[in-house]
């Protein structure tokens, strides 16, 4: 809105700088206009495939759910024996324990430099710690009802996996959080078994596709993402199967849930990368990159 | 005890006293503006907000129109005051929620804020700061009343947060149907149009400026046997205190006639002290905490060099006033800044603490070897660049466009917001919008226009009380006193 | 000498000002408001009967209607006694001071008187008072410790809550009796109990 008009006749250039009056109304609008303008600099292109990779994590901890509630609803109808129970899953953690070893050759147990004695020893006193106080556990819901005992544990098992490490980088993930509300869902529905050594290893075998499943998991994931993909399926078929041995429905609903979420989401994920638009400027606020905490240390 | 009045309210009482009347030069203007700016941030309160308000007024005044200032009360400071040239400041008691900004219902300061308009005989409403929610409800009642309706914004936002998704939205709704919009610098411009969905053409820009009397340089002050550069800034995460706290060590160790002086307060000072008792810089580093504004001049001359670490920043008049004093300045390339001083006067650097740290050692070399301009020299130069009467003429420009717009009727206002703004939240604003006009109809119902009156201007009626009046020293005085209160 | 003219207050009700110059160093301004009319003393009455006859169909106690009588009744003494202000008087004494009567619609009447030895200035204010922004004239009284200083500020035609009418001519009638030493307050103490 500068009063004076370009009164030489030799083209005058825009320049974006302040400091200087320049021949241009105020408000005028070069083609240099927002040329620094920047969009989607940091989005990720995404491969279908791949997402449906990664989206295994999610569908294993589903199925460990799952398992864990099959299991559960057979230990308490009496379907199955504890020490069947008990057998195989002792026999399956010696497995996973060999494999866990196995498949980066022992490098991850120089890292970590723990020795097998010393897991010997934890497990040993994790058994006789659960066996001990398996009668408390057995009693100590005896004055909740069985309903809050249900929903507190379909809350605590939802809140699992809301907070489970799936590998994302944000604020709400706790793998702490996570185990520890599985760990108490598996304790109160253990409570309502039969007997004290029934509670005893229900949450020994809560314990072991909890805590120890994933941590297999993670390992034959980076390791050999071929055979992560043969056991994702077998596991998510076995889960199926039981499931179907209980109720259909539940059975058709959460294959449609595996699927939707290994299958649908992915797609939509990918579909939905066309409409993004983050913009970037020199307005944006710099990030200081380097670790400033060097000078204080 | 001659009764100047008796002639009765029909004859023009001050007209024979006053020959030179103050009025004649908005007389002699054909358009002479009824200018009200609204913001919550104004003195007591410091800032570049509320510097930017204070000066402009003055130069408008000065030019002729009418200007007041609506801001939020300040503690006991409430009412009504004058500030130099009577300057009225309307302190309203609305409830201060955050960081000095009111809460915002868009509809409670809707019966003070039309009192005023009306008393006044408002004719641009002019809002400042996209932070102050005061500012946007004066915008949308402005709006509803029918006014010319003028935004500053003095800040940059990005978009990559949740926050700033939320705000941005905010602002398109608040700038969809205001006249003209002012950005401080291009980079501003540009992101203002981005957030806001705006017509460039509608967005002017119109830097800040310092008053290059207040900042002379005083090359005595600063002793030539060591190097001292200096720091004013607050002290937080988005001014680069944590870029500060890198490279005073690391420049400290390799010169060891280096000496640093920091200006200013805030959450981030702790680091700066923890630096400061861990590389033993007690004699070489000196924080002078919050600094006045009065004082800013007295530190930067003891200077060499200015350094600017901020990671955003739309004007920065920091170093627009260091360079006034006649320090070279050292400043991250980041916002508007780029614009803001010529290559001559200025070394930008990353905002890393390996890049500034190598600027500030060019910056050194320079110094050492006499490269750099003497201090009157660059006073010189800078002082020309930014002056407050040049941003009143261009401010003045906008605001003759304005006044010449038509503000746009209810309903093409509502089909304004629900085409621009989105399906859901135009129709909601849409909705609030409507609510207001009734508002304003049930108000005007209550309280006709024509039975509110009018103010008298600071000037007296007819610009009686000026110039030849005893009283108008006192006036002065008493303002004076306002301000340092 | 005697003139009358007639302004609105600052809600727009009508108020005559009634000016009288015994003598160049005496004269006495009155400000009059309407008397309390019926039709709207009526009308609040009949409100508030039929709110509490409402009240008495719903829970069918009759001691609503009689306490509704009873409020009525006292809320109109109090108002005509505490609150409504038929006329207010300033008499002006050039060498002994400033009178200001106020009468109530109930026949009270207040009366202050203020010495001139102790009036400092006398100056318009400008104050935010609810959702409105009002001026008002004040007197300031002397400090009797510091001179300079200002120890009260009386303000002068309260007429309850409409504190002056401020026509739309400059400067107003009752200011142009005194010198014009007319100059701008800081606002601070009165607008502090406006608020």
């Amino acid at each position: 809105m500068c009063a004076q008009p370009v009164t030489n006749t030799k083209e005058v250039r825009w320049q974006k700088v302040l400091y200087e009056r320049q021949p241009f109304p105020d408000n005028y609008v070069d083609r240099r206009f927002l040329e620094e303008l920047r969009k989607n600099i940091y989005a990720r292109k995404y491969q279908y495939w791949a997402v449906v990779f990664e989206s295994s994590v999610v569908v294993q901890q589903l199925c460990s759910v799952c398992v864990f509630v099959v299991i559960w609803w057979y230990m308490d109808e009496g379907l199955l024996a504890p020490h069947w129970l008990f057998g195989t899953g002792l026999a399956s953690s010696l497995i996973g324990y060999v494999l866990f070893d196995l498949i980066d050759g022992g490098e991850g147990r120089k890292k970590s430099g723990r020795t097998r004695w010393a897991d010997l020893k934890s497990a040993l006193v994790f058994i006789t710690f659960t066996y001990g106080f398996s009668p408390v556990l057995k009693t100590l819901t005896e004055s909740v009802s069985t309903d809050t005992i249900y929903a507190m544990s379909v809350f605590m098992l939802l809140g699992h996996l809301i907070f489970f490490d799936y590998g994302a980088n944000a604020a709400i993930v706790s793998s702490t959080l996570s185990l520890n509300m599985a760990i108490f869902a598996s304790v109160c529905l253990a409570s309502r078994l039969p007997r004290s050594l029934h509670a005893f290893i229900m949450v020994t075998f809560a314990i072991q596709i909890f805590a120890l499943w994933p941590m297999l998991q993670k390992k034959l994931k980076a390791r050999t993402p071929r055979s992560y993909v043969g056991v994702t399926l077998l596991f998510a078929f076995s889960a199926l199967g039981g499931l179907l041995s209980i109720s259909v429905v539940g059975a058709i609903l959460f294959a449609l849930l595996l699927i939707s979420i290994s299958c649908l989401c992915p797609f939509y994920l990918i579909r939905l990368q066309l409409f993004k638009e983050n913009i970037h400027g020199p307005w944006d606020e710099a990030e200081i990159k380097e670790d400033l905490s060097r000078f204080l240390s | 005890m001659a009764c100047r009045g008796r002639g009765g309210p029909g004859q023009p009482p001050s007209a024979a006293l006053s020959p030179v009347s103050p009025g004649s030069l908005s007389a002699s203007r054909t358009s002479a503006h009824n200018i009200c700016m609204v913001s919550d941030f104004f003195y007591p309160n410091m800032g570049g907000v509320e510097s930017h308000i204070y000066q402009l007024s003055q130069c408008l005044i000065e030019r002729g129109h009418k200007v007041i200032v609506v801001t939020h009360a300040y503690g006991t400071r409430k009412g009504i005051r004058y500030l130099t040239n009577g300057l009225k400041v309307y302190y309203l008691p609305l409830k201060v929620m955050y960081n000095q900004s009111t809460a915002t219902t868009l509809f409670h300061s809707l019966p003070l804020l039309r009192y005023i308009f009306v008393r006044e005989r408002v004719t641009i409403i002019h809002s400042h700061s996209s932070f102050s929610a005061m500012a946007h409800d004066a915008l949308f009642h402005a709006k509803t009343m029918g006014l010319q309706t003028v935004f500053t914004d003095h800040s940059l936002f990005g978009f990559a947060d949740v926050s700033s998704v939320l705000t941005n939205k905010l602002l398109t709704v608040s700038l969809c149907d205001t006249n003209h919009i002012i950005c401080v610098s291009f980079t501003s411009k540009e992101n203002t149009v981005l957030r806001a969905a705006l017509n460039p053409e509608i967005v002017s820009v119109i830097p800040n400026a310092v008053d290059p009397t207040d900042f002379t340089p005083d090359p005595f002050r600063r002793h030539d046997s060591i190097i001292t550069v200096i720091v004013v800034s607050r002290l937080v995460y988005r001014k680069g205190t944590d870029l500060l706290s890198g490279i005073i060590p690391e420049l400290c160790q390799k010169y060891p006639d280096l000496h640093f002086i920091i200006g200013g307060e805030g959450p981030k000072r702790i680091i700066l002290e923890e630096v400061r008792e861990r590389y033993q810089l007690h004699d070489r580093v000196r924080l002078l905490g919050a600094l006045e504004h009065k004082d800013v001049r007295n530190v930067l001359v003891q200077g060499h060099i200015f350094l600017n670490t901020s990671l955003t920043e739309a004007f920065c008049m920091a170093i627009v006033e260091a360079a006034s004093c006649g320090l070279q300045v050292v400043s991250t390339r980041v916002g508007g800044i780029p614009e803001v001083l010529p290559e001559s006067l200025i070394i930008l650097c990353e905002p890393s603490v390996k890049s500034l740290c190598e600027g500030l050692e060019k910056a050194i070399f320079q110094l050492r070897s006499g490269m750099l301009p003497a201090p009157e020299d660059i006073h010189n130069i800078v002082k020309t660049f930014y002056t407050w009467r040049n941003v009143a003429e261009r401010t003045e420009k906008v605001y003759d466009r304005v006044a010449e717009e038509a503000v746009l009727p209810m309903d093409q206002r509502l089909d304004r917001l629900i085409s621009h703004c989105g399906p859901v939240t135009g129709y909601i604003f849409a909705l609030l919008a409507v609510f207001n006009f009734l508002f304003l109809v049930l108000l005007r119902w209550i309280i006709p226009d024509s039975i509110i009156d009018v103010a008298v201007d600071a000037t007296g009626p007819r610009g009686t009380w000026t110039h030849q009046h005893p009283h108008s020293e006192d006036k002065v005085e008493d303002s004076g006193k306002c301000k340092t209160r | 000498m005697e003139d009358e003219q007639s302004f609105s207050d600052i809600c727009g009700g009508r108020l005559a000002l009634q000016r009288r110059y015994y003598s160049p160093s005496c004269r006495e301004f009155c400000l009059s408001c309407p008397r309390l009319s019926l039709r709207s003393l009526t009308a609040v009455t009949c409100s508030v009967w039929l709110a509490a006859y409402g009240l008495f169909t719903l829970c069918e106690n009759s001691m609503v209607l009689s306490a509704a009588i009873f409020i009525t009744l006292v809320g109109l003494l109090g108002y005509l006694h505490f609150v409504k202000i038929d006329q207010e008087t300033l008499l002006i004494i050039d060498s002994l001071g400033i009178q200001m009567t106020s009468s109530y619609a109930s026949g009270k009447e207040s009366t202050t008187f203020i010495e001139m030895s102790k009036v400092k200035d006398i100056v318009i204010n400008e104050a935010i008072y609810m959702q409105k922004v009002i001026y008002y004239l004040c007197i300031l009284l002397k400090d009797p410790v510091e001179p300079q200083g200002v120890s009260q500020v009386v303000p002068v035609f309260q007429v309850s809550t409409e504190p002056l009418p401020f026509p739309q001519c400059n400067p107003p009638p009752v200011l142009s009796a005194f010198p014009p030493r007319l100059f701008f307050s800081r606002g601070g103490n009165l607008c502090g109990q406006s608020m």
